[in-house]
């Protein structure tokens, strides 16, 4: 079977520094991937270059191959703006833009192209806030700032934003380090939700959060991928001293 | 080292002193900052009152009453030709002047001419031309008396023109009125017949040469040194030249223009657009930095936000960055905006210092603008061109209100409230 994504041999360097070193892993379609690791082990670095999001830092190199179906996204023909398009990224701070809710939700649509009549955009902003769980809570205040939302709102409006491209991936970069239990419950909720209609890698802190969305993970340390596997295998029966260590919070 | 450590005595006379010392020092400070905030007020306020004060009467005129045959004078016009454009000409070509004249001599005596103001019999000329029928009459018309009359009138005027006003007072012939010419003529040799309107048109012209081009030119160097340019040693070198550009002394700006405007490209003298090209060259670094500083507070996480829905550079930068930058931008333009209208220095070397008599019409007709004319009145020896500088004074600073109101109601307009 073939991989949504699939990362040979991927090392990133800032400058002289090699954050990555010789990671590969595979990403299915319908799985959702957990990236857990102490701080400053890589594992954003590694997901920001899954959408090529590294390529805004104009020190950092990437080596290495990363197919998404089957095809290089670092090859030159690769279009960035495509790319993001189809691995869509949901952030550590939700970072609504300050317009409506309305137009954060539409932005991608508009320029894509996906719409043409306004009768389509409302439609697809109405599918993507349903999706995201927000569609009942804002229906009525559409033109409010998506500012204006709580931090656990304005998350779901940014799942929301990246959903509506109707993107082939989500990768969603500690997506509930900011908000409180409550709202990290929903968005776990729709995490689960969202499986099997987009393959999604989520990085986290949080190992029961990982335990509880994910179906595999991988253990980053210091750059390196030192175990990735079934998720119930990495937290019961860890084939590395080092993934057990950080499990039972020896260090990290 | 087995000292023990005393426990802090908080309520101690130590602290207590400490205390009360912090509190006058609060006190202290706030009283400093309030000081200079009446001052500088204050200072303000004075400027303004003594520009009111003295400027007020420049909006002001005297007249004198003329009685005036016009039946008897028998003007060769029919009513025909004071009808349209060629009214004007008709009424000079029959000889106006001369029977505005001799009406002045029979009314005052032989020193009647003196009194009436060089521009006098075109008051009559527009009367007439508004009241056609006023020809077969015997009129009385006020018009504008003579500069050092009317400086007179307005008590500051010499011993001689004091009495001859204080004579016309008792005689009751003397009225005061708006000196609407003033916000309509241009620059005369003539206190009571100059205006302000062609420095004012002069001004507007150059200043739209000047955003026209600083203003696009301006951001878009800042879009591209923040959002594009990599960071290597020509940016830096072009970042430094511009900082310093921001700081060279306004009249190299004029001489630049003077130097390449009129002597290499050969565009006329003393026109808008030159004036216009050197204040944008002035202009430019103080939007190019302010531009810079705006875009570079505008959140990075805006950016990732719209990399990562598949924008593309250029969408990032004109969906995004620009309009939460637009107002920081604006708020520099206006900075540069007001000291170019302020300018004057750079103004003169290209020749915007002449005595020009017509508004300009067009961005290459001879023109001047306000700051040199308040400039050029203000070295005037006639006493009347006195008021006239403190009246251009205030129309200047009613335009730089009304440009930076402008300004400040569109920046916040586009703010965004996070």
């Amino acid at each position: 079977m073939t991989h949504k994504i699939s990362a040979k041999d991927v090392s990133v360097f800032y400058g002289a520094k090699q954050a990555i070193d010789h990671v590969s892993i595979d990403v299915d379609q319908d799985n959702v991937v957990a990236f857990i690791g102490p701080s400053g082990c890589g594992k954003s670095t590694f997901l920001r270059t899954l959408n090529r999001m590294n390529d805004t830092v104009a020190s950092a190199r990437v080596t290495g191959e990363i197919l998404l179906d089957g095809e290089d996204i670092y090859a030159p023909s690769m279009d960035v703006v495509q790319l993001r398009a189809r691995v869509g990224m949901v952030f550590q701070k939700p970072n609504p833009f300050p317009k409506s809710i309305y137009e954060n939700v539409a932005y991608g649509p508009r320029i894509h192209g996906l719409a043409t009549a306004r009768a389509d955009l409302d439609l697809m902003v109405e599918q993507s806030l349903r999706r995201a769980g927000l569609w009942d809570e804002v229906k009525d205040r559409l033109s409010d700032s998506g500012t204006a939302l709580s931090g656990g709102q304005q998350q779901r409006l940014c799942i929301a934003r990246a959903i509506a491209v109707d993107p082939e991936v989500i990768l969603m970069d500690e997506p509930c380090s900011a908000l409180d239990p409550i709202a990290t419950a929903k968005i776990e909720e729709l995490i689960h939700g969202l499986k099997g209609r987009y393959a999604i890698v989520i990085v986290t802190h949080n190992m029961q959060q990982a335990a509880r969305v994910s179906q595999q993970t991988a253990f980053f340390h210091l750059g390196q991928l030192v175990e990735f596997g079934r998720t119930g295998d990495i937290f019961t029966n860890p084939r590395e001293e080092r993934t057990r260590d950080y499990i039972t919070g020896r260090y990290g | 080292m087995n000292r023990t450590r005393q426990p802090t005595d908080w309520k101690g006379a130590a602290f207590r002193r400490r205390t009360r010392r912090r509190y006058a020092a609060e006190r202290r400070f706030r009283l400093l900052g309030l000081a200079a905030v009446w001052l500088s007020a204050g200072f303000l306020a004075f400027l303004l009152a003594s520009m009111l004060w003295q400027g007020a009467s420049g909006f002001r005129q005297t007249r004198v009453a003329l009685p005036i045959d016009l039946a008897a004078a028998r003007l060769a016009v029919t009513p025909a030709q004071l009808r349209g454009r060629g009214a004007d000409l008709a009424l000079a070509g029959a000889g106006l002047e001369g029977v505005v004249d001799r009406a002045a001599t029979q009314a005052y005596g032989g020193a009647g001419t003196d009194l009436l103001s060089d521009g006098a019999w075109l008051v009559v000329r527009d009367a007439i031309k508004r009241d056609p029928a006023m020809l077969d009459r015997r009129v009385t018309i006020a018009v504008p008396v003579d500069s050092a009359l009317d400086v007179a009138a307005k008590h500051d005027g010499n011993p001689q023109a004091e009495a001859t006003i204080a004579r016309l007072t008792a005689q009751g012939v003397l009225t005061t009125g708006w000196n609407l010419g003033f916000l309509t003529a241009a620059d005369s040799t003539d206190p009571t017949r100059v205006g302000i309107w062609g420095a004012f048109k002069g001004s507007l012209l150059t200043m739209a040469v000047t955003i026209g081009l600083a203003f696009p030119i301006g951001v878009l160097a800042a879009l591209y040194l923040e959002e594009y340019a990599p960071r290597n040693r020509w940016t830096d070198l072009i970042e430094v030249s511009i900082n310093n550009l921001a700081a060279v002394p306004s009249i190299i700006f004029g001489l630049l223009g003077l130097a390449v405007f009129l002597g290499t490209f050969h565009l006329p003298r003393s026109a808008p657009l030159v004036g216009g090209l050197t204040l944008a060259l002035m202009t430019m670094p103080v939007i190019v930095i302010a531009g810079r500083n705006a875009i570079k507070a505008v959140p990075p996480s805006i950016r990732d936000a719209a990399l990562a829905v598949g924008a593309s550079p250029v969408q990032v930068v004109f969906d995004h960055v620009l309009p939460l930058a637009l107002p920081g931008i604006l708020t520099g333009t206006i900075i540069g905006m007001a000291r170019a209208l302020g300018e004057t220095a750079p103004l003169l070397m290209i020749g915007m210092r002449a005595f020009i008599a017509a508004p300009p019409s067009r961005l290459t007709d001879p023109a001047t603008v306000l700051p040199v004319q308040i400039f050029l009145w203000s070295d005037d020896v006639d006493r009347g061109f006195v008021e006239k500088t403190s009246a251009a004074i205030i129309v200047l600073l009613v335009f730089l209100l009304a440009m930076n109101g402008l300004a400040i109601y569109l920046r916040n307009r586009f703010e965004t409230r996070w």
